[in-house]
Parts: C-alpha cells; structure tokens; sequence
C-alpha cells in the first residue's frame, strides 16, 4: 500500500455499499481510490428496531451494522500487494499438441510472464477446444473455494456453475468441511438433513433471553466464528445473557476467545474425548433421575436400550461413569458431575459450533457420534420447552420472514436457474470428484468413494456410490481452479502440491484475484478484481431461505440487502470474473447464450425484480441509497406505542411445535413434520437409530446407539509414542477460510495472530507452560510442529488456554510458504498447520474430513533469518516485465493515478 | 462530525466489554494509512498502532483462565508531557483537550516519542516525525463528514467505546463513567485526560472446594473469607462449580483465604497477589476434612 498524499476532503467523496463475510460496508472513495470502509451507520430513513422484553428490561439493537475486523481489512486487501494485476503464463509452460512434456513437475516453482488477455484467452480456449476433441467434455473438471466473494451474480453457485454446466464439466462435490458430524450424524439422531444436520435457530434469542438460566457452549466459540458471516452482530446479544446473570459452560480443548471472556465454567478435553463426557454426563442424570422422563416417554425411541448402554448393561458392559469419562478426557469427574447437574437442575440451552450443529469437536473420528449425543441430551432435558433449546448464542435474532430476498444457496437465487436466466444450463456430464480425495483421484487415476458431498435430499444420498473414472468416461486432464487457495484448508495439503505436479493434469488454469498457494501451481492465471471493482447484489449473512442453513441471517440484528455497487474500476489488467468467463464463452462460440446479453447490472436488478424489494423500494432509489433494510413486521401495530420500537413479529420458537406436540409452524419444514413429527425413521429422537441399522449396521465409525471410541489417530493410537501432543485447529478467528490472512498485512499485526520475524509472518500456537519448559520453549519463540507428514514453523504463545496435552493453532493459514519453493513435504513457514493433519475420511461409511485426528510433536527451532515472503519474487519480477505488443485492454485511470503509472 | 455543543470530546474505554475483536484497530489502520489527513501525515502499513490493544493472559492455572484486553489509544492528557517534550509547539493541546502532534513542526523531534508514558507516540522512521491518534479530529470537525464519532468507536460492536462530551454531566459518556470503576492508566498517575479508561481489572484469588477427595464432589455454598494484609475484608461462596474468586483485589499483597463448611474442618491458606500482569492467582483445590 502506498501512501497518498492527498488531505481528505468529504465534498469530493463518492459513498457505495459493498458486502463481504466482514459484513456489509460502506465506502468512500476519492478520485476512484478507496479512501475509508466504514459501517452502514441507520438513519431516520431506516425503520426502527425490534425490542426484545426479558427479566425487566428491554433489549434493543444499535442503529448501526456492525463489520467484523476482516471488513476494516478490505482496503488493505484490495490494494494489496499480492493481487495479480496481469494474466500470467507459466514461464516454463508448452503449449505442446498432444498435452505431453509441459514440464509440469516445476509448478509451485516456476516464475510467470505477463501475457495479454488476448493471448491468454486464445490459448484458454485452444486447450479446452484440443481437450474436449481428444478426451471429452469430462476431462475438464473446476472447483471452487466458498466465500471468496459475495453477491448472487458472482457467487459460485450463480455465475461459476452457470458457464462450467453450460460447457459440461466433471463436477467436483463439496463436503461438509465445517461441520461434518453433523451432517453425518444426527440426521439418524433427530432428521433435519434438509439443514445439513443444524438445528432451527428461529427466535431463538428472544427465547433465551426471557428464559435461559446456563448455556452449554460445546466447542463454540461464537465472537470467532461470528454466525458464519454474520458481522459481530451477535456479540452484545452474548454481553446481554451475560449481563443478566447467565451462567456460561464452555467446553473446548483450547480456552477459546468467547469462552475465556464469558465462560463461568471453562473445561478442556483431550482431544477426541467429547463424547465420552456427554455420555457420563447422561450417566448422571439417568442414576439421578434428573432427565425429562415424560418427554423421552413420549418423544424419544429405543431410549431403553441407549439407557442400559450408558449404565453398563449393553455389550460393551462399562458403565459410563465420570471417572471413566476423566480417564479419557482428563476432566476430574467432580467436574462433569457438576456440569451434569447444573444442566439438570436449572433452564439450559445447549449447542455445538457457531449455529448450533458446528463446532470443531466433530470435525474428528468420533464426531458422528459427539454429533448425535449432543442432540440426543438436548432432547434428554425436552429441546423446545421454553429455554431448553438447541442453539447457539449467534443466530436466531427476530427476523421478517415474510419479506423474501434469496441467499446464495436458495435455488431461485441464482444466474443458473430460473426465474433469474432464461436459458438453464444443465451440465450433461455425469461423472463427479470428490473435494477431500481430489489429488488421490488425479495421482491414482482411480478412486471410489460414498455419498453425495451435501446429502440435503434425505440419509438415502450418504450411501450412493460412486467410482471414479465413472466407466466409459475418460479421466481429468485439466484442472480449472477458481478462487481461494484448498492449500491451507484441505487436509495433509501435501497431496494438493503433489497433484499439480502430476503430469496427469495436462493443463491448469487458475482464476482469482491473488497470487495464493494454488495460485502459484498454475499453467494460466486469469486475473479477477475484486468485489470492490464489480456490481452485484447480496444480503448480509443469507445463505438462503430454503438453503441447507436456512435463515442464516437471523445471526444479525437487522436484514441488510445491499446494492454491491462498483466502488472503484477493475485495477491493472484484472477484469470481473464474468468478464472473464464471458470472453471464454464467447471464444468458444457460445457467449450469446452464456450472456443472455446482459451486463452484470442487469442480472443485479433481476435479483431485485424476483425478491419483495420492489414493493418497498425501486431500483433507482435502491442503486442510489445502496442498501434496504426491511423492517421486522410492516404493521404499525406491532410497534411499541412508547418507543416506537416493534415488540411484536410473526414468531416461531424453533422446535417448540415439536415439544407442544403441535403440526411445525417453523420456516424451511418438512411436510412430515406437520404431524409432529421429526425426520427420522421413527419421527422421534432416535436413541438407537433405525436408518443406520437399515442402510449400515455394520458401520464402524457410527453405532446405532451413538458412543465414545478410540480415534484411528489420537491419545491411544502407536503414534502418539512419536507424536504425543494433539493439535486442535479450529475455525480461525483472524481469518475467513484463506481469504484474507496472506493478503491483508494488518492481519500480521495481530499479536494473537501472527508475529512477524525477518519479514515472515509467523502463525502464532498455543502451548501450555508445563510443556514449554520441558521443551526450553519460550513466549514469542520459534518452533517446528512436526508430524509423519509434515513439518511446519510457527511462534509459540506459552499460554495456559490449553492443557498440556492439546496444542493450539488456526486452521486454513491462507500462507504456505515452503522452504525449499516447489518442493514436495518442505518445511513451511507460512503457517499451513492443515500439512500434518491426515488425509484419512472419518470412517468407511462418513466421507469426512478428520482434522482433529492430528498427532504432533514441537521442537524450539532457529529459523533461517533469510526467509522471507516467498511468493513476492514471483510478482516482482512480473512487474518488471513490459509487454512486446500494445496493451490490449485499458488499465484504469484510477489505477494509474494510485500506481503512478503513465497513463496510456 | 461533532455534535454541536460538544466541548470536551472524550472516549470512554470498557475493558470490561472488550472481546479484543480488533475492529477498532483495523477501523484506525483503515482512517490513517496510506493517508495524509488535515492533521497528520500517513500511518505507515506496518509498524504503527494508534489504537494498540493490550492484552495479558490472567491467572496461573488452566482451571482458571481470563484475559484481560485494554484498548489503548493516546490518552490525550490534560497536561500532557509530550508537549512538555516538544519543540516549537510541535505538540499542541487544542481548545477540546485533543492533544495533536504537527506533523511539519515535529519533523526529528524524537524526544516526544520517549516523553509518553503510555507508548502511545511513534516513531515514523521514512519521515522523521513522532505520530498518533488524533481522535479522528479531522473528522469529527469536517461538517460534511457522515459520520459522528471517532473511527475507533463507531466499529465497536459491544459498546465498550463511547464517544461523547466530557464537560456534559448528562452524556451518556458521563453517565457510563459515573456508574463504572475509573481505572486510569496507572504509567500516567494522578493525570486527567479525555481518554477514560474502566474496569481495568488488578488481580484476583480464585479457588476450588471440594469434599473428601475420594467422593469425586464439587462443594456448593462453602464459605470463603478473604482477609487482605491492608485489612479489607472479602466474602464470597463456592457456586455450583464448586469455584471461588474475588475479583478487584489489590496487587502485590498477602491475603489469608478462610474456607468454611458445616461438617467439615475449617481451611486456612495463606496467599498472595503478584504484581503487573502475574497478579492473578488460583490458589488451588481444597479438599475439606470431615469435622
């Protein structure tokens, strides 16, 4: 960033609105350079805010959005020093016609050249024509990282699936990352695999407020994961419950940041443990008598058969006693005892991970079944009485339910489907990949796997099977990567360097707006701008009314439908990524049809069109004001009379309808449910589940009555010999997946982050005292965290938010910076923790990832003081490069102005 | 933009509220780098923190851990010693009690940098100049600026920055400052300034009591006399965790913990509070003795 040396004068400033995962913002800009990104502060053209009434009080949002610390970070981003400015080539690359000798063994180490976008488009277009003639449409295949940009035109499954199921492409599905034993657990605990797993969150807040004495907060840390992307809106709704006396348990094997600020009681499991202390916790109540005993009667099936499990009358023949719980948790059973019976004896709402059915907890072997006994003890003290909900304290906030405007993952949200296209393009390709096992499948040229990814449509689609190649398809050859970097997020990332360098992958075309880890293993690189630099149209924190997390937004305190307008011109040569795949189209001779001939503005408005925004508020007025907030009613009526503030809106306490015994009156439901009953086989809570013992008795991983066991890596495994320290690696607090942390330097600045050490900035762990010194490891030192797979350095924080046997570090670093640049297994400075986490799925029958299935070592290490930033020679020496022919395409006058380039 | 009639411009920090979301500290990087404004040069990218976030880790034991997280910008003293430091009025207080490093005038003037107590002055080695916060001044008197309060405090979620007047005993600056604990800076002593700072916490004891170690019980409502050696007095009671903790104890001193329980002998534990940020101290569990 450089410094302009201009006096801010706000006559000249231009005021748009934008949306990221930081939250919704407001931007000045002067002269076409952003000059501030504030919040979106109300003003008496806003409506007035919901008032909620609890204990005396009442409870009212403030008059403004609030941004997380990524949304401050967006001028640094945007200006950031490692964005790519030019389409680059691999300097190396050959553009030889059968695919053959292109030296791909040198991706991650070869430098780039600046090519035009005329030269790179043509040779884009070439290779996918030569591709498809000699292999197939299939032998393409694309994916993409999630939320590296906001807004329903640009977002990936609007603008990315509509040009890849327009050519045809092998698709690559998703999983769970975040939430995995959710997903793949409690729908045979209690349905709901409509919701991925997660539980209703709807008026919730309100409901907790007027009734909650203790909440349980099981590997939450909600100020860190902040509702998925919902701002901090939700952190003084915690400073309320707090406030008024609520008595919080967190449990979490790293003393997190919500938890060492809010917790009143705070215990740290071994790793891998959880479900062993739910168990005992279900111990005492059922030798006390203390769980609903009417409820279970009326709404929980084969609770007998769970019950003799827990007292040690079932096969395993171990009752599940807190001490037996402390043995393998290290939790003293005093502990658990009180935890048990405080959650017992008063109003408590307990939740997983920041919506409820998250948490890093079953991101691990036993998550399925951490997963399901969390949902089956909140049913034990009746989930949806009045206080006793399932929740975690960052969504569930009032919200209009009947004002409708599409999240990203809505089907009618998107410029691949209709009502928004007129022509929808269906991809006629049926062979799939699957995200975790990517490079397995390229490098072994053969893999079979189970399961869909997302099983939204029902339990039936976690057991389809599919294999690749799929017979009579040929096998991928081309690798079209878009947006974020895997490298940093998927486990033992080493494959993912393995993979581009396989010469299997003929040709590699990388799309994004940063030179990141992918970036770097990359043949073509396509420059994008970023949201900033684009229009679109997005609601903060919607994932989509009838999405898999439906109601997302009700993690905010107001609904915030933004105009996402172009703040500043596309910088350098990069262009919008619909720019982008509208050339590609259009080379390839469909860019009519992909276009439909109209300018990203245009589909922007066809969002605003097909949702209830033209009721309230026209397109000009909505361009020109940048943003719409509905109201939480539209009555009159329903306001305060006194304040003027609404008291009253259309409320459905999430599941209540299923403990009143009542037909579902809540969003997003099952027809089912309107005869009260829930998504499972039974319609009840599942103790023993019966989709389980009918689709896989013999799954090893997941039981029909859901239990602790030993993790295929953990405390008791032979490599914990070796490797005695587990590593947790939770959702990063100063990060969003890899977005922000290689971009953005004000991130590094953060003390709990990063620490910066001859110019690299170091990914900061958590270790307890007693292990430091036993390693003569000091505060702010230099460390290898080392494992079979990999070696990582960091800089340790000797710090007693951990025990002794848990070591902490962030996951998805979004740096990784070998050593040795381009090499297979070196050591990585950059932080890239998720190297030495396995690469093993969660069980047979659960394709999942596993990351806190992590046995690791530390060691005090001297780092090289010449290590610096590695990537930057790369994007130096680009920059020096003038291209032989003319510049094809205009760079901006802005962009000249902030770069002091001469102007063409 | 300053709300007219706003004489004394102030902020109230909390640190009772503060999560350490670093939203205020990306807010100021955001205002001053890479821009000059009408008061002071361009905060370099790196290196600089107008508004710095302290933090230390309290307590000495896992099952008892907090944080402690002080938002710390320049405190904008009332007799401030960087001006005291300062050459050709390079520091000056204006009429609002914003105290303002000029940039022209300060140039090599590193004496004010050292003159801070709290280390809240940088030193900008590219330019030669000592710099600061300004309380976003040239915002607050910019009339078209659509904002009202210093960056800082507008991107505060939970409320533990509050801008306002000072000088109006009606604020609701005033009012918070009224109903909460002053904690000034300690490194600034008896020193007024527009920057106020609450609920920074000292020290405190925590403990556990437990029945007879063999039972594997957690002790509810023991009686727990916390007696300073200065002579305060402190009560609490174990909660439903069987845990203790009195909060807000004077540093550096030794205290005598008596725990009480009906049945069971009585427990004397002689202990201590440590000094700066070691203050904290869990005393450990005590497992009662049947009477």
């Amino acid at each position: 960033m450089e410094t302009i040396h201009m006096r801010s004068d706000s006559k000249r400033e231009r005021i748009t609105h934008s949306v990221g995962v930081g939250g919704p913002m407001t931007l000045h800009t002067i002269d076409g350079v952003i000059r501030r990104v504030r919040p979106i502060v109300l003003t008496d053209d806003d409506p007035a805010g919901w008032v909620i009434k609890a204990r005396g009080k009442e409870y009212t949002p403030q008059r403004k959005v609030t941004m997380s610390l990524l949304g401050y970070c967006e001028r640094d981003k945007t200006y950031a020093y490692d964005r790519l400015k030019y389409p680059l080539i691999r300097e190396d690359f050959v553009e030889t016609p059968d695919g053959k000798n292109r030296n791909t063994e040198n991706r991650g180490k070869s430098g780039y050249r600046r090519a035009s976008w005329d030269e790179a488009l043509s040779l884009v277009a070439r290779e996918i024509k030569r591709l498809h003639k000699t292999y197939g449409k299939e032998t393409i295949t694309a994916c993409t990282s999630s939320h590296h940009s906001w807004g329903l035109v640009g977002y990936k499954i609007s603008l990315f699936k509509r040009f890849f199921s327009m050519m045809g492409y092998t698709r690559v599905a998703d999983n769970p990352d975040s939430w995995e034993g959710f997903h793949w657990g409690t729908p045979h605990s209690y349905g709901y695999y409509w919701r991925l797993g997660g539980p209703e969150p709807y008026d919730m807040l309100e409901m907790a407020m007027q009734n909650v004495e203790t909440m349980v907060c099981w590997s939450t840390d909600p100020d860190t994961t902040r509702g998925g992307y919902s701002a901090q809106e939700s952190a003084l709704w915690r400073w309320w419950l707090k406030e008024m006396g609520v008595q919080f348990i967190y449990v979490d094997p790293f003393n997190n940041y919500t938890s060492v600020k809010h917790a009143d009681k705070w215990i740290g499991p071994r790793m891998g443990t959880d479900a062993a202390i739910l168990e005992a916790i279900a111990y005492v109540w059922i030798t006390e008598g203390t769980y609903d005993k009417e409820y279970i009667a009326q709404h929980g099936h084969r609770f007998e058969e769970f019950k003799n499990h827990i007292l040690g009358l079932g096969p395993d023949g171990t009752p599940k006693t807190p001490k037996w719980a402390e043995e393998l948790s290290l939790v003293p059973a005093m502990d658990i005892k009180a935890i048990a019976r405080r959650w017992a004896s008063t109003v408590t709402t307990s939740g997983s991970g920041m919506r409820g059915g998250f948490g890093g907890a079953c991101r691990h072997s036993n998550g399925t079944e951490y997963a399901r006994l969390m949902t089956l003890l909140s049913a034990m003290q009746g989930m949806g009485k009045p206080g006793r909900a399932y929740w975690s304290p960052a969504c569930g906030g009032p919200m209009n339910y009947n004002f409708w405007f599409g999240g990203y993952s809505d089907p009618l949200s998107s410029i691949a489907g209709a009502p928004i296209c007129d022509e929808v393009p269906i991809n006629t390709v049926e062979q799939v990949l699957y995200r975790p096992n990517l490079p397995d499948a390229i490098l072994d040229g053969h893999y079979e796997w189970l399961g869909e990814g997302f099983c939204g449509g029902g339990v039936d689609l976690e057991f389809t099977r599919h294999v690749y190649p799929l017979p009579g398809y040929n096998k991928v050859h081309c690798f079209w990567r878009y947006g974020g970097s895997f490298i940093g997020t998927m486990l033992d990332t080493n494959k993912w360097v393995k993979m581009y360098k396989s010469p299997e992958l003929e040709f590699v075309i990388n799309q994004d707006i940063y030179m990141t880890p992918e970036t770097r293993h990359a043949d073509v690189i396509l420059p994008a701008c970023t949201n900033l630099e684009r229009i679109d149209i997005g609601e903060v924190g919607n994932s989509g009314n009838g999405g898999y997390c439906s109601h997302s937004q009700t993690g905010n305190s107001w609904q915030v439908i933004v105009y996402q307008d172009k703040a500043i011109e596309p910088m350098w040569d990069s262009r919008s990524d619909y720019w982008i795949f509208s050339q590609v189209a259009a080379r390839l001779g469909w860019g009519e049809r992909f276009t439909e001939g109209r300018t990203e503005e245009e589909w922007a408005k066809r969002f605003w069109q097909f949702s209830d925004l033209p009721k309230h508020i026209s397109w000009e007025d909505f361009k020109k004001k940048g943003y719409y907030i509905p109201p939480v009613s539209y009555k009159e009526e329903d306001k305060d009379p006194k304040t003027g503030l609404y008291q009253n809106w259309d409320r459905y306490p999430g599941f209540q309808w299923f403990a009143e015994n009542r037909p579902c009156d809540t969003m997003n439901h099952k027809v089912f449910q309107e005869e009260c009953k829930l998504g499972t086989f039974s319609g009840k809570f599942e103790f023993v589940s019966e989709s389980l013992l009918y689709w896989e008795p013999d799954d090893e991983a997941r039981r029909p009555i859901p239990q602790y066991q030993d993790a295929w890596e953990g405390f008791k495994s032979l490599s914990a010999d070796k490797y005695p320290y587990g590593l947790i690696s939770p959702h990063p607090r100063f990060d969003y997946h890899t977005h922000y942390q290689q971009h953005a330097k004000w991130l590094w600045e953060i003390p709990k982050n990063r620490v910066i050490i001859n110019g690299n900035p170091y990914l900061v762990c958590h270790v307890n005292p007693k292990v430091a010194e036993q390693k003569g490891i000091k505060d702010g030192d230099v460390i290898r965290m080392f494992n079979d797979r990999a070696s990582v350095l960091l800089v340790a924080r000797v710090s007693y938010r951990v025990n002794p046997e848990t070591i902490h570090a962030y996951t998805s670093s979004g740096i990784y910076n070998p050593v040795n640049y381009g090499e297979i297994g070196s050591v990585d400075k950059g932080g890239s923790i998720n190297l030495l986490t396995p690469g093993r799925l969660i069980g047979d029958y659960v394709p999942a990832m596993s990351p806190y299935n992590c046995n690791i070592d530390i060691e005090k290490a001297e780092p090289d003081p010449n290590y610096g930033q590695g990537f930057e020679h790369i994007l130096d020496a680009v920059d020096k490069q003038q291209l032989e022919t003319e510049r094809p395409i205009r760079t901006s006058a802005e962009a000249d102005l902030l770069f002091c380039e001469k102007a063409n | 933009m300053l709300k007219p009639g706003i004489k004394k411009p102030g902020i109230a920090i909390n640190s009772a509220r503060c999560m350490a979301c670093y939203a205020c500290f990306m807010a100021c990087k955001d205002e001053h780098c890479g821009w000059d404004t009408a008061l002071s040069k361009s905060q370099p990218e790196l290196g600089q923190y107008w508004m710095n976030i302290v933090e230390w880790e309290r307590g000495d034991n896992s099952r008892h851990i907090k944080t402690a997280t002080v938002p710390t910008p320049c405190s904008h003293c009332e007799d401030p010693a960087c001006m005291k430091a300062a050459k050709n009025g390079a520091v000056y207080k204006r009429p609002d009690g914003i105290v303002i490093v000029d940039p022209e005038k300060a140039k090599g003037q590193k004496q004010i940098v050292d003159a801070c107590p709290v280390g809240a002055i940088y030193w900008n080695e590219e330019e030669q100049i000592p710099q600061k916060c300004t309380m976003c001044a040239e915002l607050l008197d910019d009339p078209d600026y659509p904002g009202f309060e210093p960056r800082c405090v507008e991107a505060c979620p939970n409320q533990a920055l509050v801008f306002g007047d000072l000088a109006d005993p009606d604020s609701e600056i005033s009012k918070l400052i009224a109903a909460n604990k002053v904690t000034q800076l300690e490194c600034l002593g008896d020193m007024k300034s527009s920057v106020v700072h609450l609920n920074i916490p000292t020290a405190f004891l925590a403990g556990t009591v437990a029945y007879p170690k063999e039972l594997e019980e957690v002790c509810i409502g023991a009686k727990v006399k916390v007696t300073c050696e200065c002579g305060t007095v402190f009560e609490t009671e174990t909660n439903w965790a069987g845990d203790w903790e009195v909060e807000d104890l004077p540093r550096d001193k030794k205290f005598t913990v008596e725990i009480t329980m009906d049945g069971f002998k009585p427990v004397k534990i002689e202990t201590a509070t440590g000094t700066g940020t070691h203050a904290d101290h869990y005393v450990g569990i005590t497992y009662l003795e049947q009477a």
